[in-house]
């Protein structure tokens, strides 16, 4: 059995997030997203992939599951639901369902109003395509179909992020999305179950970079900022409406409130849809997703009450005076271009970056650019930079350790590596593999991965087989450690195993039988075994005829030979219990007897006939002695005339 | 209606003994209406203790209702038990039932046969198939006393079951275990118990894993107490970063329990540490390993592990977590003093938190730090740090203080904003006033030259007003009136030139500075304290300071801290006279008490001078006398009347401070003849005091020799000086001669004696600064009782000694006594010309052999320096030992030897 996990965007790339896996059977799309550095085709996953015969999606997949309301993970879905015609069932957490209308609203305002000719989606599309949507919560298991089993874990990132865990059978996997392994101001951590995976999908954006603490970076956020404003500038602060604004407004209202600032915050409305009126307001309702320590300080305050953050009017732009204000959208187009443009000529004033900026954005180019400088707006425009500008540190992803963390947390049998860029997969895959020596691999778009899975069989088990699960039944084993020290080639390895070691037998003791009959498996204990196959017991044994040479042989009495041969052997095997009763010597499970048959098929003499002088001894043994019988054995045939004197 | 239903309870279950529903519940509405009569119970009890032996019958209901009736009915108890326990004894009972029975046991009843230390019993409960009967007895574990390896081996087992409860359960009696102090010598069986424990941290199940921290901890703890000195940072060092694995769980208890068990461990080394707080593993640790475990399947434990564990835990999401790190971090700030300068910033960053418990313990994490002079404040922090202190919560405020007290400020400015949050404090907190101003005051003395600087500012702010009414009423000033106060005691010895005008200004507010200064001083010592601040400018007078006040005995403590040890032993010598008297009067302890506050004194000097300068040994030693001969004086004279009760401790008090006054004669040297002749005084009162209960003639004429030995040196002293002698030495002197004549002289003399004895006084001696402290340290390297010298008995040792002679000069006979337990002693002499060194310092490492070793397998050894006392004259017994009396110069070190294995 295998999980087939197919790439259709965030393959070696950061953008419209979609990976169709097929475990036992069942195919699950994970995300649905868009490019936004695309404009044509290329900004929807290639669906066509999914069913390249029959083009129903509602009978490929299973169902769809989304992990949060960014629209790299969400902003192919109406276009998928309404226009490619899937039907079947969506999945994603209650305040993603409450948000996606509102970012899949804004989007398409931005994009496609008033070029009708290439509208994808309208917005009863999305009202369609949300009434589709079954919202989860956290924990809770969802039986999509007979087979099909998921789970919402919390992943921190935005608001209402989630991991899925899915499983299918015996199989299981997860797909992280997009999360975060540290508590920010308003987000917890993201929090997950041990569990037995097959497989782990994680995102990579930051697939090598280390994250300062968060006092250090809250602490930089503030220092450049205060400093802007007490030398009278304006600070641009052009974010996404969710999410960081949130962050970064609990961060400046509490400086402002410790340090009694009286510089205006603002918070623009000014923006296409009412995204960023609803924002704050969504935050308090949706208290119970965000940080533990939000959570307890909401009993006194709702800390997304800012006090000195106020909405902001388009007049104010011209306003003397400094000020900060958050603006969309983050990557600066729009309405944060337009204030950009106006503040960024003067050298007192401060644009800090947030987060992830695409290429080919204004905010790509202010990353790389130094001040003062002359950046290119479009094809003749040009904007002399005066401003400082400052890239935040904040983020809403897991770095590498925490990347690390989850996967050591999570152990899975395979790890495949997402939403990040080709070069830092490459090193966090070596890492992954080297340090947690588990397979990793980071497909392309387009790139079907074959992984291998767990498959359990049925099997009934006997009573007594059950009967001796119940009971503990374990041994204590003893290692010698010098053996240990053998094995470690390397002496600076200090891998120490305690030489005691416990060992629980009963669950091990079973055998798996399959029975001819009606091809069923059963577990039974081993005494049970030769009944329930109805067989008898076959023993391997071995088997020589041992010639001796013993003088005058004929004339000899056969007993006074078994006496010399039990007396040499007593001696030579001093702590074995050597029994010789009615011409039989027996050792353990050996048995030897004089032998007087001409032609012993044991006999490996060539010729048959017997040689003067030479008795033939024939001896039996069962495969456990094979050691000792032929130490027994060549005791023998070196027997010498000086034990025969004795005797 | 309660007879009727006793009888039926009682019919039904005689005729058809099977528990139904029904007679169950009329069984319990009996046993719980608080109504129903005693005789009614009895009987009920006594149907149903019936039926325990009947093999058919429903145990598990029979012993709920049992159970019940001994919860609501305790005086029942005891019938219960003896029943449960006659049940438990059957032959017939089945396992299942025996954990029924057994809870219903009362522990404490002595009974011959305890079914609680029968092991078949245990194993049999522990093996029975059935998980419910598993956990009980795991749970319960406690409750049975079987044998530790018993115990070890079932528990070590079953962390191996596949119920994870029975894992959790397993692990915590692991952890009971070890903390029970069982003594497990063998190690593979506690690496054993650490690697399973360690293995179930990787448990699927959440409370495995957090028990599995717990049992990782204790067990680990155990195995680094019983790895060798070697690998002992080693496998701290492993436990450290396996613990700090755990640190990273999703699980919010697990990370809570992992933090405070790293808190537990006792020594990690620095680059480890360091880790904790870095963003990447540092070059260097990044290859190290520790034996441990990495994942499931990873048995090689990085050191990368640990990074950045306390800065995750300080910022995580649960304030419980937050709090258990903090606390983490408080007990590693200690080993390392660059660990503590790097997470200061982290600390002073959580003084912004929201949760209170976070605050209050980085606080006192803090304060910790500053306690072992970790803390380093820069200006940086002083935003948060000061935040504290104007803190909503009362708590946190006074915990701000209390670390503040012991901050030391680099800048004035620092210091300058310090005092104005403290003002600040107390303008919004007028309840914190007695805390704040003792706060002033402690931080004041550290901070004298600021303070001066600061008194300066703003004198002008202290002046009353133009029409010469003192007029306190700002806050601000009162506080700053606190602050001066602290700068002539200050800790600098920096010659303060605050106007005195400003102390008498405070001598208004005596009320309330004594309030705030309680715990220092009382009001009459602070109001002398005032007047004499404010009669003359201290830079004029900080020489007579000391005899110009006249301090109530509790408040030396003023003078002492301003003086340097010299002046401050001469304070403790002049002050000690005035003790006699209380001492006459029978108030021990308060003399104790004083003469305990001056040794502490003292030795917060010596804590600075190392080695510790002779002068103040000595003080330290003619305290330790005073207290001595203070206790027996007492002794003798409140049970004078009671015929021979208390002479036992009176005798060990003497006989120790015989020893002591003898230790001070011989082991200083440049003692000064008066010095010399005071000891030699007490000397003669100890032996006084001793003779009329040692009595006998035999100890008539020990006491005869002793007093004329040094009698005679009296009178060498004598002569070479021509001081007075003091009067109860006249007066001794007389009566000796006068009944030396007379056979049976003392003991018709009490009388006399205790005459002569009224006539003594302590002195007030000087002594020079050249006073030199005859001291000796002797070591064996690598040597305890896990560590013992090999020996084979019957033949001689051979002991390797490190031997450390502190201002020895060449002309001294020293040995070194070796003491095989309490029988013989036997000398070796060390040859001081084997030593290097001069006289201050010697050092030799020398093998001392040691010849009657006993046929036993292990022994010890205890081993001292002596040094013969050549003046003295009388002769040792010992044979190849000193010929002189000696004494001991070093304290006896313990060695352990045991028979070299073959």
């Amino acid at each position: 059995m295998a999980i087939e996990c197919l790439v259709l965007g965030a393959g070696q790339d950061v953008g419209k997030s979609c990976v169709i896996v097929k475990i036992n059977g069942k195919s699950i799309m994970f995300d649905c997203g868009i490019h936004t550095g695309y404009q044509d085709h290329r900004r929807y996953p290639d669906f066509s992939l999914i069913s390249a015969n029959s083009g129903d999606f509602t009978d490929s997949l299973s169902c769809i599951i989304i992990t949060h309301f960014h629209l790299d993970h969400i902003g192919a879905l109406p276009y998928f639901t309404q226009v490619c015609g899937y039907n079947g069932p969506i999945y994603m957490t209650y305040p993603t369902k409450a948000l996606a209308p509102i970012m899949l609203e804004d989007y398409r305002k931005l994009i496609f109003e008033g070029r009708e000719e290439e509208k994808q989606f309208s917005s009863e599309d999305i009202a369609e395509c949300m009434k589709k949507v079954t919202a989860v919560d956290l924990k809770q298991t969802i039986q999509v179909d007979k087979d099909l089993q998921i789970r919402a874990y919390y992943a921190g990132h935005v608001i209402g992020a989630a991991m899925f865990y899915a499983k299918v059978g015996d199989s299981a996997m997860v797909y992280t999305g997009d999360y975060n392994m540290t508590a920010d101001r308003h987000l917890g951590a993201a929090q997950i179950d041990r569990l037995q995976l097959d497989l782990v999908i994680t995102e990579s954006t930051y697939a090598t970079s280390y994250r300062d603490s968060k006092y250090v970076r809250e602490r930089e956020f503030l220092k450049v900022v205060h400093n802007c404003v007490a030398g009278g500038g304006k600070v641009l602060i052009p974010t996404f409406a969710l999410g960081r604004a949130q962050e970064l407004c609990m961060i400046l209202d509490d400086y402002w409130e410790k340090t009694n600032l009286k510089v205006p915050i603002y918070f623009s409305a000014d923006s296409f849809s009412g995204l960023t009126l609803q924002a704050n307001m969504y935050y308090k309702i949706l208290i119970n997703w965000t940080s533990q320590k939000v959570k307890d300080t909401y009993t006194t305050r709702n800390p997304f009450d800012f006090k000195n953050v106020c909405s902001f009017d388009r007049s104010l732009i011209h306003a003397p005076g400094p000020c900060v204000l958050f603006a969309t959208p983050a990557m600066i187009s729009g309405f944060s271009l337009d204030v950009f443009k106006l503040w960024a000529p003067d050298e007192r004033n401060l644009v800090t970056l947030t987060g992830y900026c695409g290429s080919g954005t204004i905010g790509r180019k202010l990353m790389v650019a130094k001040p003062p400088t002359r950046i290119t707006l479009d094809d003749n425009v040009q904007l002399d930079v005066r401003c400082q500008i400052y890239q935040l540190s904040f983020s809403p992803h897991t770095d590498a350790k925490g990347i690390m963390d989850l996967v050591k947390f999570l152990s899975p049998k395979h790890v495949i590596l997402v939403h990040g860029e080709k070069p830092k997969m490459v090193k966090l895959k070596e890492i992954i593999e080297s340090e947690l020596e588990i397979p990793c691999y980071h497909p392309a778009n387009h790139e079907t991965l074959h992984i291998p899975s767990t498959r359990r069989i049925e099997a009934s088990a006997s009573d007594a087989f059950l009967q001796s699960c119940l009971c503990p039944n374990f041994k204590f084993l003893k290692t010698d450690p010098r053996q240990d020290s053998e094995l470690d080639d390397d002496s600076n390895n200090k891998r120490k195993m305690p030489q005691l070691q416990v060992c629980e037998n009963r669950v091990a003791q079973g055998l798996l039988i399959t029975l001819q009959k009606n091809q069923s498996r059963k577990v039974v204990t081993e005494n049970e075994l030769i009944d329930t196959i109805g067989t008898e017991i076959h023993e391997e044994k071995f088997a020589y005829c041992c010639p001796i040479y013993f003088p005058n042989s004929e004339s000899r009495d056969i007993s006074s030979f078994h006496l010399i041969l039990f007396g040499k052997l007593s001696r030579e095997f001093p702590d074995l219990n050597i029994q010789d009763c009615e011409d039989v010597i027996r050792i353990q499970s050996f048995v030897g007897s004089f032998c007087s048959k001409a032609k012993c098929p044991y006999r490996t003499d060539v010729s048959f006939q017997s040689v003067l002088d030479t008795v033939h001894f024939c001896c039996a043994w069962s495969m456990g002695d094979e050691e000792l019988a032929w130490r027994v054995i060549s005791t023998m045939k070196n027997l010498k005339l000086s034990d025969r004197i004795e005797t | 209606m309660e007879h009727r239903l006793l009888a039926d309870v009682v019919s039904k279950l005689g005729k058809f003994p099977i528990l139904s529903p029904k007679l169950t519940d009329a069984a319990l509405s009996l046993i719980t209406n608080p109504f129903t009569s005693d005789e009614t119970l009895t009987s009920l009890l006594e149907t149903l203790v019936a039926h325990l032996q009947n093999p058919d019958i429903n145990h598990a209901i029979l012993f709920s209702l049992l159970s019940a009736l001994s919860n609501h009915h305790p005086r029942l108890r005891r019938r219960i038990s003896a029943a449960a326990h006659a049940f438990v004894l059957l032959p017939t009972t089945a396992t299942p039932t025996l954990p029924h029975a057994l809870s219903l046991i009362e522990p404490a009843e002595p009974t011959p046969f305890d079914p609680f230390s029968d092991e078949s019993m245990f194993l049999s409960l522990c093996f029975w198939q059935c998980v419910k009967t598993r956990r009980w007895t795991l749970r319960n574990v406690s409750k049975f006393h079987v044998r530790p390896s018993v115990f070890l081996t079932v528990l070590l087992g079953l962390t191996k079951d596949p119920y994870p409860y029975i894992r959790e359960a397993a692990l915590d009696g692991l952890v009971m275990l070890s903390n029970g102090g069982i003594v497990v010598d063998d190690r593979s069986l506690i690496e054993c118990c650490y690697f399973r424990s360690v293995e179930l941290l990787f448990d699927a199940e959440n409370s495995v894993r957090c028990s599995a921290v717990r049992a990782v901890s204790a067990w680990g703890q155990l195995l680094v107490a019983l790895s060798p000195d070697k690998t002992k940072a080693d496998w701290s060092d492993a436990l450290f970063v396996q613990l700090c694995l755990m640190v990273r769980d999703r699980e919010m208890e697990i990370r809570v329990a992992a933090f405070s068990a790293l808190g537990n461990i006792r020594t990690v080394s620095e680059d480890i540490l360091m880790l904790t707080l870095a963003k990447k593993a540092l070059s260097g640790t990044n290859e190290k390993t520790f034996p441990g475990q990495y994942t499931a399947k990873l048995f090689k434990l990085p050191a990368t592990a640990a990074v950045f564990i306390f800065v995750n835990g300080l910022e995580d999401e649960f304030y419980q977590v937050r709090k258990s790190a903090c606390h983490a971090v408080k007990k590693m700030t200690v080993l390392s003093a660059k660990f503590a300068g790097e997470v200061v910033y982290i600390l002073m960053q959580i003084l912004n938190e929201d949760s209170v418990v976070v605050r209050l313990q980085a606080l006192q994490t803090l304060h910790h730090m500053a306690m072992h002079d970790h803390l380093k404040v820069e200006e940086s922090h002083l935003d948060m740090f000061f935040g504290a202190l104007v803190d909503g919560n009362a708590l946190i405020r006074s915990a701000a203080r209390k670390t503040i007290q012991l901050t030391k400020f680099q800048k004035l400015a620092m210091f300058r904003s310090c005092i104005d949050v403290l003002i600040k404090n107390l303008e919004l907190c007028p309840q914190d006033e007695a805390d704040v101003f003792y706060a002033l005051y402690k931080i004041g003395r550290s901070h004298g030259k600021f303070v001066t600087k600061i008194i300066h500012e703003v004198s002008q702010e202290l002046e009353p007003s133009p029409y010469g009414k003192l007029g306190f009423t700002k806050v601000r000033t009162i506080a700053l009136l606190v602050l001066a106060i602290s700068a002539p005691v200050s800790l600098e010895r920096q010659i303060s030139t605050i106007r005195p005008e400003i102390y008498s200004y405070a001598v208004t507010l005596l009320g309330r500075l004594t309030r705030g200064l309680g715990g220092l001083t009382d009001q009459n010592a602070l109001l002398d304290y005032l007047s004499h601040c404010s009669r003359f400018t201290v830079g004029s007078t900080s020489e007579s300071f000391g005899e110009v006040l006249d301090f109530h005995l509790k408040d030396s403590y003023f003078q002492l801290q301003k003086r340097s040890e010299t002046t401050c032993v001469e304070i403790v010598f002049q002050k000690i006279v005035d003790l006699w008297p209380l001492i006459q009067l029978g108030c021990m302890n308060e003399v104790i008490r004083t003469l305990r506050s001056w040794k502490e004194e003292l030795q917060f000097f010596s804590l600075d001078s190392r080695p510790p300068a002779g002068v103040l040994v000595f003080a330290l030693k003619y305290l330790h006398v005073i207290k001595l001969l203070g206790k027996a004086w007492a002794c003798y004279f409140s049970k004078r009347n009671l015929h021979f009760n208390g002479i036992g401790i009176l005798e060990a008090l003497l006989c120790k401070t015989e020893r002591r006054l003898k230790e001070m004669l011989h082991r200083f040297t440049g003692l000064s003849r008066g010095v010399e002749m005071h000891i030699l005084e007490l000397m003669l009162v100890t032996y006084t005091l001793r003779l009329p209960y040692g009595g006998g003639t035999i100890f008539f004429e020990d006491y005869t020799s002793k007093v004329n030995s040094v009698f005679c040196r009296v009178e060498n002293l004598g002569k070479e000086e021509s001081t007075q002698p003091f009067p109860f030495l006249i007066d001794l002197q007389n009566i000796s001669h006068e009944i030396g004549n007379s056979r049976d002289g003392f003991i018709h003399k009490p009388e006399l004696l205790q005459k002569s004895l009224n006539l003594f006084s302590l002195k007030q001696i000087v002594v020079s600064e050249k006073l030199d402290y005859l001291d000796a340290e002797i070591d064996v390297f690598d040597n305890d009782f896990q560590n013992p010298l090999p020996f084979i008995s019957g033949l001689p040792v051979g002991i390797p000694f490190d031997i450390t002679l502190h201002n020895i000069s060449l002309g001294t006979r020293l040995w070194l006594a070796i003491t095989d337990g309490e029988k013989s002693t036997q000398f070796v002499f060390l040859d001081l010309h084997e030593f290097g060194g001069c006289n201050e310092i010697r050092k030799s490492a020398f093998v001392a052999p040691f010849f009657r070793t006993p046929k036993v397998k292990h022994f010890v050894l205890k081993v001292s320096v002596v040094m013969e006392c050549l003046s003295e004259g009388q002769h040792s017994k010992h044979l190849n030992g000193p010929k002189q009396n000696f004494i001991y110069l070093s304290n006896g070190k313990e060695i352990h030897l045991s028979t070299a294995e073959k």
